[in-house]
C-alpha cells in the first residue's frame, strides 16, 4: 500500500477529527479527544507538521495553506465541542443533542389581497341573478336629465330633480348646453337597454350612484345600486314577488318570504317597498313595482302589449349587514386592516 | 305625519287595537315609523310618501281607515257659509297666477286673542305643536285636520288694507314670524300688501302682521300656492315649515273653502268676534278631470291575482270615486279632488292593490327560465382581479370626485381640464386634505392620487405592507366636448419596480399568453424622471408604470416611495383570450443553456432578448432573464452583465448537447454583432 502523501494525511486527520468531536459528550472524552488532535507535544495534528519539511519544496505553499485550513477546522470544532459539552451539563443529559424539529413554527405564508367587501357582494349578486336569467348591463356615470329623470317619468317638478340633490356638473363644460349629471340611480341603464333593445328583457345593472349627501356613518355621497328589469308578455307583480323570493333564497340560502307594502317611485305603479322575512323580522329588501306605462311608452314600447317589473336595492346596505359592518365611510377609507377581514 | 289617536277618533270609530292599525296602515301605504304615549293621547308617526298629500290630515288618514275597515266616516260640519265673492271690503289680487291659482280671504272683526282651550293645546302638543295662542291655534289644528294650511294676519297691522300676490321687488326683504330677515328673490311667492311683503306664500307669515295679544281683526288666508316655486323658495332661504311641506306636495282644491270656513268656526268658537259677510276670492278656476276608466281585465294582467267587479267598485267608491258608468269590461270613474295623483287606468290598479292587499299576491309562480351570459368585459375584470388579489394587493374602492390639484398632478389619460360638479362631495376627504387640495368636486382622471391618499391613511396608523389597487372609471372630456368614461386598473404598492411590473406581466399572461409588454419612455410630472415607463401591448398604449417622484411623495404626505400604475382595461378586453386553445405538448427532453454577456449600459434588455429569439429560433422554448450585475473593476466603467437562460426544445426529436452549444454560440454571435455583447465564461 502507497504511503499516503502529506495532504492525503491532513484529509484523514480531519475526518478523523469531525467524527471524535461530533461523538464527544462529556468533559473527560472532550479532554481526551484535545489532547489526541491538539496535544502540544503528541497531538496528531502537531505529528504531522512534522512533517511538513519532506513535503517537496514547490508544493511546501499549498501544503501550509491547507494544514492551517485543517488546523483552523479542528480548532473550530474543539469550540463546538466545548459548547455542547457546557450545555449538556448544564441540562438533562438525556436530552438529544443537535437541532429538534419544530413543526409549530408558523409557515411561510402567501401574501393574499383580499376584494373589496363591495366587490364580493356585488359578485354575489350578478351570480344569483346570472343563475335566475339576467344578464348584466352597464351604462355610463355621467348622464343627461332624460336617461336620468325623463324617461323614468320624473317630471320637471319632481323633488328628485332638485339641483341640490344632485351632482349636476358645471355647464361650461357641456358642448350641447344639455345639463349632465352623475346618475342618481342605476335605472338610467333600464331606458338605454330598452330603447335598443325590443322586448323580451331581462337584466341588472350594478354600479355607482351619487346623491349629495354629507358623508357620516349611515350616509356617503357615493354608493352602489342594484337594479333589475324584466318586460315581457304577462309579466305580472306575482313574477315580481317569485323572482324576489328566489333572490332572497339564494342569497340567505334558506327559504325566505317576500312581503310587499305600497310605495311610490316615478318610474314604477304599482310601486312597493319589498321586505324578506329573515329570523322573524322582516327586513327592508329595497323598492319595487310595474314599470309605469310612461316608461314604457318613453322607450317606443306599447304598454298595452308588455309589461315589466323592476326592482332596486342598496349594496352597501346588504353588504354592511352581511358582514356587521356599522359605519359605512369603512367601506372607502381602505384601511388595509379592514379590508383583509374580508 | 303625527296623528292623535284621540284626534282621529273624532272622524272614525277606533275599534281595532292600536298594533292592528298601525299594521294595516303600513301595508296599505302609510308605514309605521313609531307610536309615542302623550299624556292621555297617542301620537302615530305615520311616513307619507309624496304622492299622498291628502294623508297629511286628520282627515285623510281617518278616511284611510274606513276604507280599510269598512265603517262610516263622519266629518265635522260647517256653519260658516261659503259666501258670495262680492261683498268683502279687502281687496285681493293675484298678480302672479303661476305662483298662486286661488287666494280666499275671510275676516273676522273683535276677536279676544287668548290662549286656547286645554283641548286644543294637548292635541297640539300631542302631534309636536306648541300653542300659540286661540287664533293661530285654530288655523294650525285645521292644517292638521285637512291638510290645508292657513295663515292667520293681524288686519290692523295690514296696509292699506290689501292683499297682493306677486313676485318680490328687486332687493325686497321680509322679516318672517321668526324673526329673521330673509332676501327675497325672484319665482318666489310674495304676499303683500298695499306697502311690503307681510308673508311668503305657502312658506310663513311676516312678523309685521303677526296675531298678536292685541289683534283684534283677522283676515284668515286659505290659498293653493304652487309647488315648485315654495320648494324652491323653502331650500334657498332653508326655511321650511307644515305649510311649505304640504303646497311642495299639493293641496286639495277643492279643500281650500272648507278649511277656510272650518278654520273661521273655530275662531269664532275660541276667541269670539263677528265674521265678515263673503270671502275675497282670486282665480280659482278649477278645471274638470277627465274621467278615468279601469278595464278589470288590466287587474290579473298586472297584479296576476282576480279581483272581482264588486271588491274593485267598493274600493274605488270608498276611496271617493264617484262611478259614472260601469259595464262588464270597465268602469268609469271620477277620482276625487284631493286625489290629484290617481290620473291614470294604472293608478286605480295601484289603489285597488294596495287595499285588496299585496299579500293576496302569491310568490311561488313559476317564472320561465330564460338564458343570462356573462359578458367578456364582466370575465376580463374578474380575471384580474384573481391576478392581483395572488399577488397580494388588496382591492380599494375611492370616491370619483376628486380635487382639482389631483387632476392636475397625475394626467394619465388626459389632456382636457377635467369636468367640475356644481356640488363638492362633503366628508369624503380628511379634514387635512381637504385643507391642502381643495374640496372633491372634480370628476377624476386618474386613480393613483386617490390611492396615494388611501396609503396616506394606511401609513397614518402604521400598517404594514400597503399594497392597493382599485378597479373603476375615469371620466376624459374629448376636445369635441363628448365624455368617455373609461375603466381603469391601478395600483399603488410598497415593492420595487419589477416587482409590481412582474405583477403586470402576470395579468397580462393570463389573458394572452403571447402578448409581450413593451416599454417606452414616459415623462410624467409625478413619476420619478429615472423609474418611469409607459407600458404598450401590441402597438397600444396599456398604460404607465413608475415610481412617485420625491414632489409627488411630498404633495400627497407619504413618508416612503412607492411604485403606482394605472392600465386601460378596454386594451386588456381586447387582447384577451377568454378560452385558451390546447397546443400539443413536445414529449422530448428540454436542455438548458446559460449565458452571461458583457454589454454597454444603454443596450436593454428588451433589444438583447429580441437578438436572442431571433437567433434560437423555434427550438427557443423559454428565455429567462436571471439578472444584471456591475463589476466595473473587471468590465470597466459603463459595461454590465446580462445573465439569462435558455431552455431548449424540439418538437420531434431529442436534443443533443452538440446541437444545443451550437445554438448557443450562434445567439452569442448574434448578440455581439447587435449589441456589442462579450461572451464571460
Amino acid at each position: 500500500m502507497a504511503e499516503l502523501t502529506f495532504l492525503e494525511q491532513l484529509d484523514v486527520l480531519a475526518e478523523a477529527a469531525d467524527s471524535t468531536f461530533e461523538a464527544v459528550r462529556t468533559p473527560e472524552a472532550l479532554e481526551e479527544a484535545r489532547i489526541e488532535f491538539l496535544g502540544a507535544k503528541k497531538g496528531k495534528l502537531k505529528s504531522i507538521q512534522k512533517q511538513m519539511g519532506q513535503v517537496e519544496k514547490a508544493d511546501r505553499p499549498a501544503a501550509g495553506k491547507r494544514f492551517n485550513e485543517i488546523k483552523q477546522a479542528i480548532e473550530a470544532q474543539l469550540e463546538r465541542a466545548i459548547l455542547r459539552v457546557q450545555t449538556l451539563d448544564a441540562s438533562d443529559s438525556d436530552v438529544p443533542s443537535g437541532e429538534i424539529f419544530d413543526p409549530s413554527l408558523p409557515g411561510n405564508a402567501c401574501r393574499l389581497g383580499h376584494l373589496h367587501p363591495i366587490t364580493q357582494t356585488i359578485e354575489e349578486l350578478k351570480d344569483i341573478m346570472g343563475r335566475l336569467g339576467f344578464t348584466v348591463a352597464d351604462g355610463p356615470e355621467v348622464e343627461g336629465e332624460w336617461y336620468n329623470f325623463e324617461a323614468l317619468n320624473i317630471a320637471e317638478s319632481h323633488p328628485a330633480r332638485d339641483p341640490l340633490d344632485n351632482f349636476y356638473l358645471a355647464t361650461a363644460n357641456s358642448n350641447s348646453g344639455l345639463p349632465r349629471l352623475l346618475r342618481s340611480q342605476t335605472s338610467t341603464v333600464q331606458i338605454r337597454v330598452m330603447e335598443s333593445t325590443p322586448p323580451p328583457v331581462r337584466i341588472i345593472s350594478l354600479g355607482r350612484v351619487y346623491r349629495p349627501d354629507t358623508a357620516d356613518a349611515t350616509h356617503y355621497p357615493m354608493f352602489h345600486q342594484m337594479e333589475g328589469l324584466l318586460i315581457d308578455h304577462q309579466v305580472t307583480m306575482a313574477d315580481l314577488k317569485s323572482v324576489l323570493r328566489l333572490f332572497a333564497t339564494s342569497y340567505l340560502g334558506s327559504e325566505v318570504h317576500i312581503r310587499f307594502r305600497p310605495s311610490f317611485f316615478p318610474f314604477t305603479e304599482p310601486s312597493v317597498e319589498a321586505d324578506f322575512r329573515w329570523h322573524d323580522e322582516w327586513i327592508e329588501f329595497g323598492g319595487a313595482g310595474m314599470v309605469d306605462p310612461n316608461v314604457l311608452e318613453a322607450v317606443g314600447y306599447d304598454p298595452e302589449q308588455v309589461t315589466g317589473f323592476a326592482f332596486g336595492l342598496g349594496i352597501e346596505r346588504l353588504c354592511m349587514r352581511r358582514h356587521a359592518i356599522n359605519d359605512i365611510r369603512e367601506l372607502y377609507r381602505n384601511d388595509v386592516r379592514f379590508l383583509q377581514q374580508f | 305625519m303625527l296623528v292623535s289617536w284621540n284626534w282621529l277618533k273624532e272622524y272614525v270609530s277606533l275599534d281595532m287595537p292600536l298594533s292592528e292599525l298601525e299594521e294595516r296602515l303600513a301595508m296599505s301605504g302609510l308605514n309605521h315609523e313609531g307610536t309615542q304615549q302623550i299624556g292621555e293621547d297617542l301620537a302615530i308617526d305615520l311616513e307619507v310618501t309624496s304622492n299622498r298629500p291628502d294623508c297629511l290630515g286628520h282627515m285623510g288618514v281617518a278616511r284611510e281607515i274606513s276604507v280599510l275597515w269598512e265603517c262610516d266616516l263622519q266629518f265635522p260640519g260647517l256653519r260658516t257659509s261659503a259666501g258670495s265673492a262680492t261683498n268683502c271690503e279687502i281687496p285681493v289680487r293675484i298678480e302672479a297666477p303661476k305662483l298662486c291659482s286661488h287666494y280666499t280671504a275671510r275676516v273676522i272683526r273683535g276677536v279676544q286673542v287668548a290662549a286656547s282651550p286645554q283641548w286644543m293645546s294637548e292635541r297640539l302638543s300631542t302631534i309636536g305643536l306648541a300653542s300659540v295662542n286661540n287664533v293661530v291655534d285654530a288655523t294650525n289644528y285645521v292644517l292638521m285636520e285637512s291638510g290645508q294650511p292657513l295663515h292667520a294676519f293681524d288686519l290692523g297691522q295690514l296696509e292699506g288694507p290689501e292683499i297682493v300676490v306677486r313676485e318680490p321687488f328687486k332687493d325686497e326683504t321680509f322679516e318672517a314670524i321668526d324673526h329673521r330677515t330673509y332676501q327675497l328673490k325672484p319665482g318666489m311667492c310674495v304676499i303683500g300688501d298695499a306697502a311690503r311683503a307681510v308673508a311668503l306664500g305657502g312658506v310663513m307669515g311676516g312678523a309685521a302682521t303677526e296675531v298678536s295679544a292685541t289683534t283684534t281683526d283677522v283676515l284668515i288666508e286659505a290659498a293653493d300656492f304652487a309647488p315648485l316655486p315654495v320648494r324652491n323658495a323653502a331650500r334657498r332661504l332653508n326655511l321650511h315649515s307644515p305649510a311649505s311641506y304640504r303646497f311642495e306636495r299639493g293641496v286639495d282644491p277643492a279643500g281650500i273653502d272648507w278649511a277656510s270656513r272650518r278654520c273661521c268656526d273655530l275662531i269664532l268658537d275660541l276667541a269670539g268676534g263677528t265674521l265678515l259677510e263673503g270671502c275675497a276670492r282670486a282665480g280659482g278656476s278649477e278645471s274638470e278631470r277627465p274621467p278615468l276608466v279601469l278595464r278589470f281585465s288590466q287587474l290579473k294582467r298586472i297584479l296576476g291575482i282576480e279581483v272581482s267587479r264588486e271588491e274593485v267598485r267598493r274600493i274605488l267608491s270608498a276611496l271617493g270615486c264617484r262611478e259614472t258608468k260601469c259595464d262588464e269590461q270597465a268602469t268609469h270613474v271620477a277620482a276625487p279632488s284631493w286625489r290629484r295623483d290617481l290620473t291614470r287606468e294604472i293608478d286605480l290598479v295601484e289603489e285597488v292593490a294596495r287595499i285588496h292587499g299585496y299579500d293576496q299576491i302569491p310568490e311561488d309562480v313559476g317564472v320561465p327560465m330564460a338564458p343570462s351570459h356573462r359578458s367578456d368585459a364582466d370575465r376580463v375584470v374578474a380575471t384580474v382581479r384573481r391576478v392581483l388579489t395572488s399577488a397580494g394587493i388588496d382591492e380599494a374602492m375611492t370616491c370619483s370626485l376628486v380635487p382639482l390639484a389631483w387632476c392636475q398632478q397625475c394626467p394619465v389619460w388626459a389632456d382636457t381640464a377635467p369636468l367640475l360638479s356644481e356640488m363638492p362631495m362633503k366628508g369624503v376627504l380628511a379634514e387635512a386634505t381637504q385643507k391642502k387640495f381643495g374640496p372633491a368636486e372634480y370628476l377624476r382622471q386618474s386613480l393613483i392620487p386617490s390611492l396615494l391618499e388611501s396609503r396616506r391613511y394606511n401609513e397614518a396608523v402604521a400598517n404594514p405592507g400597503i399594497e392597493l389597487f382599485e378597479i373603476a372609471r375615469v371620466y376624459l372630456p374629448q376636445q369635441d366636448g363628448q365624455l368617455v368614461e373609461q375603466s381603469v386598473i391601478a395600483i399603488t404598492s410598497g415593492r420595487d419596480f419589477s416587482d409590481v411590473k412582474g405583477v403586470i406581466e402576470s395579468v397580462l399572461a393570463v389573458l394572452d399568453p403571447s402578448a409581450e409588454l413593451e416599454v417606452a419612455d414616459a415623462t410624467l410630472p409625478f413619476l420619478s424622471a429615472s423609474g418611469a415607463a409607459e407600458l404598450r401591448v401590441a402597438g397600444r398604449r396599456l398604460g404607465i408604470l413608475g415610481a412617485v417622484s420625491e414632489e409627488t411623495r411630498r404633495a400627497f404626505g407619504l413618508r416612503s416611495l412607492s411604485i403606482v400604475a394605472e392600465l386601460s382595461l378596454e386594451v386588456l378586453e381586447e387582447l384577451a383570450e377568454l378560452v385558451p386553445q390546447h397546443s400539443p405538448l413536445s414529449q422530448f427532453p428540454a436542455i438548458t443553456r446559460d449565458l452571461n454577456l458583457v454589454v454597454d449600459e444603454a443596450v436593454r434588455w428588451e433589444q438583447l432578448a429580441k437578438s436572442v429569439r431571433r437567433s434560437a429560433g423555434s427550438l427557443l422554448e423559454e428565455l429567462q432573464f436571471q439578472s444584471v450585475y456591475r463589476d466595473p473593476q473587471r468590465d470597466g466603467q459603463g459595461k454590465k452583465r446580462m445573465i439569462f437562460s435558455m431552455r431548449l426544445r424540439s418538437s420531434d426529436r431529442t436534443l443533443t448537447g452538440d446541437e444545443a452549444d451550437h445554438l448557443r454560440t450562434e445567439v452569442v454571435k448574434s448578440c455581439c454583432d447587435n449589441h456589442g455583447a462579450e461572451l464571460l465564461g
